[in-house]
């Protein structure tokens, strides 16, 4: 499927980055992943980086302001933007967050979680066909962190995804982290979740740190990955073979080398998962 | 619950707006013994105010030195309370915070002019791109088309005029060094991007005008007009225009008239 294309081991453009992406030859990542909302706007440094970016490696399209389960109305000022964006761009996917984030025209900027219902799951997979009829493309859609529980859920977070995924034919961004994250914050088996989610629509995977707050984990994506959601990614990989995988890190962001060597860790782990059993190294 | 009253009593709790909502929630939502339902919506609260804050003192730099950290939170905090975000890039937040600023009682009397110049400075740093136009695209026109010509402006330039001058101020913050009291009295400011970079200076207030002449597409000799008053009003507006360009504040040259443009 068209889910299962991989385009390697890429990285986040971040502004701290932008003079050494102008600066030489791009760096040893196989893809670049935007924040759509950062490169909105007319002109400018960002869009410029980015164009130059493009040139050299592809680029996908990741949205945090969709809000695509809001029971407000799709905002079309937000479309026609990213529309534009992706006529610019020209990603090789578009991806965005399955929560709400606004309400009453009001933008909170955040990733807020839905309840897993039926009411949901109708309101969310008809607005995802929408607005895939608005870009004239499927997008992906991601698992968010969480810290609440819904009393009224009457299904787990990964049959809710699959299904909205499924009933829009949409694909499925999983967030490694965010799955380990949920998993601390819920006291429900990350396995569990990669066992149940519709593997033939996960289209991408992402990794980033998150920060532990003693009573709960913070999917801060300030940190190194975690050596938990490393073994949790080996454990996606051996499920699902070779996915695009993104590494996020959007706060204290290290250097470029030190991100590139995150994102060549996951190649890493990667190759090794998937190869024969008999070329693999031994211990 | 509908989905529709979730995200309502979700919004409320999130933004903190007035009234108690704890039964709500803790039929809304489940918690733990380790982390009970109302903690775990004000882990969301929190972030809430923490970002917004964050994303205005991006934008405000300067304004946030001149007050601190706890004074530009507690001004954030009631302005983000009285503007909440109504668009998807959180950059445009900071937008109606120097019109906020100079409707309250503070500190010094010049915060909203610096919020002013500072917003216009993040303004342009994200404007559509132009081609500058050089000297040659005013010389070439004939005198008949020269006297109905107007100019384009770029995209990424601003003009203020301000209560104060608020650029000593700025290059003060920007240097670490203490700031000077506020200077009361009329003042004007150039914004404006040259590659990726941000300059403002000040004009003098017949320039000032002239520009604003020239942004609300008069024609040359009323642009230059402005400059009536001075010893020598050719010399003071041939000095501006050819700042003006040099400056890459000209994308265009709409020449009027008839007559033949010089080869």
């Amino acid at each position: 499927m068209a889910f299962q294309r991989t385009l390697g081991h890429g990285v986040g453009l971040r502004t701290r980055h932008f003079a050494d992406w102008l600066a030489g030859p791009p760096p040893p990542v196989d893809f670049v992943e935007a924040v759509s909302e950062n490169f909105m706007a007319p002109g400018g440094r960002p869009l410029a980086v980015l164009e130059r970016v493009r040139r050299d490696v592809p680029v996908v399209l990741h949205g945090v302001s969709l809000s695509i389960g809001s029971v407000d109305p799709l905002s079309e000022r937000y479309l026609d933007d990213l529309a534009a964006l992706a006529g610019r761009i020209q990603p090789a996917w578009i991806s965005d967050h399955l929560c709400w984030g606004t309400h009453g025209g009001r933008y909170l900027h955040d990733l807020l979680p839905l309840p897993f219902t039926e009411e949901a799951l109708v309101h969310v997979a008809a607005r995802v066909v929408r607005v895939q009829e608005r870009l004239g493309r499927r997008i992906l859609l991601e698992n968010v962190s969480s810290y609440v529980t819904y009393r009224d859920s009457t299904m787990s977070e990964w049959e809710f995804l699959s299904e909205v995924a499924r009933r829009a034919d949409c694909g499925i961004l999983l967030d490694v982290n965010n799955v380990y994250v949920s998993a601390r914050n819920h006291g429900f088996d990350p396995s569990a979740y990669l066992a149940g989610v519709a593997g033939e629509r996960v289209g991408q995977l992402h990794l980033a740190g998150f920060s532990d707050q003693g009573r709960y984990l913070l999917d801060a994506h300030d940190h190194p990955v975690a050596e938990a959601v490393w073994d949790l990614y080996r454990e996606a990989v051996r499920r699902f073979g070779a996915v695009s995988t993104l590494v996020e890190w959007d706060e204290r962001v290290p250097p470029l080398e030190r991100l590139v060597e995150e994102s060549r860790r996951a190649a890493a782990v990667e190759a090794e998962e998937l190869a024969p059993p008999a070329r693999r190294a031994l211990p | 619950m509908t989905l529709a009253e979730t995200q309502a009593l979700f919004h409320a709790a999130v933004t903190r707006a007035e009234g108690d909502r704890t039964r709500e929630l803790e039929r809304c939502f489940a918690g733990t013994a380790g982390l009970q339902a109302l903690d775990r919506v004000g882990i969301y609260a929190d972030m809430y105010l923490w970002r917004l804050v964050d994303a205005l003192r991006e934008d405000y730099p300067k304004l946030a030195a001149l007050l601190g950290d706890e004074g530009f939170y507690a001004l954030t905090e009631v302005y983000v309370r009285a503007h909440p975000s109504e668009h998807h890039d959180l950059g445009q937040l900071g937008r109606r915070l120097p019109a906020y600023v100079r409707e309250l009682p503070a500190a010094r009397p010049d915060l909203a002019d610096l919020a002013a110049l500072e917003w216009a400075r993040a303004e342009v740093f994200f404007e559509a791109e132009a081609r500058a136009v050089g000297r040659e695209a005013l010389a070439v026109l004939s005198p008949e088309r020269f006297l109905g010509a107007r100019l384009r402006l770029a995209p990424a330039l601003r003009l203020l005029v301000l209560e104060h001058g608020v650029v000593p101020l700025w290059r003060a913050l920007e240097g670490g060094q203490p700031p000077p009291p506020p200077a009361p009295g009329t003042c004007a400011v150039a914004v404006w991007r040259e590659g990726f970079e941000v300059f403002h200076a000040s004009l003098d207030l017949d320039e000032a005008l002239a520009l604003e002449a020239a942004a609300s597409g008069d024609p040359l000799p009323r642009v230059c007009a402005a400059f009536a008053r001075r010893d020598d009003p050719a010399g003071a507006a041939f000095a501006a225009l050819s700042g003006w360009l040099k400056a890459g504040w000209i994308a265009g040259v709409e020449a009027g008239g008839r007559g033949e443009d010089r080869p």
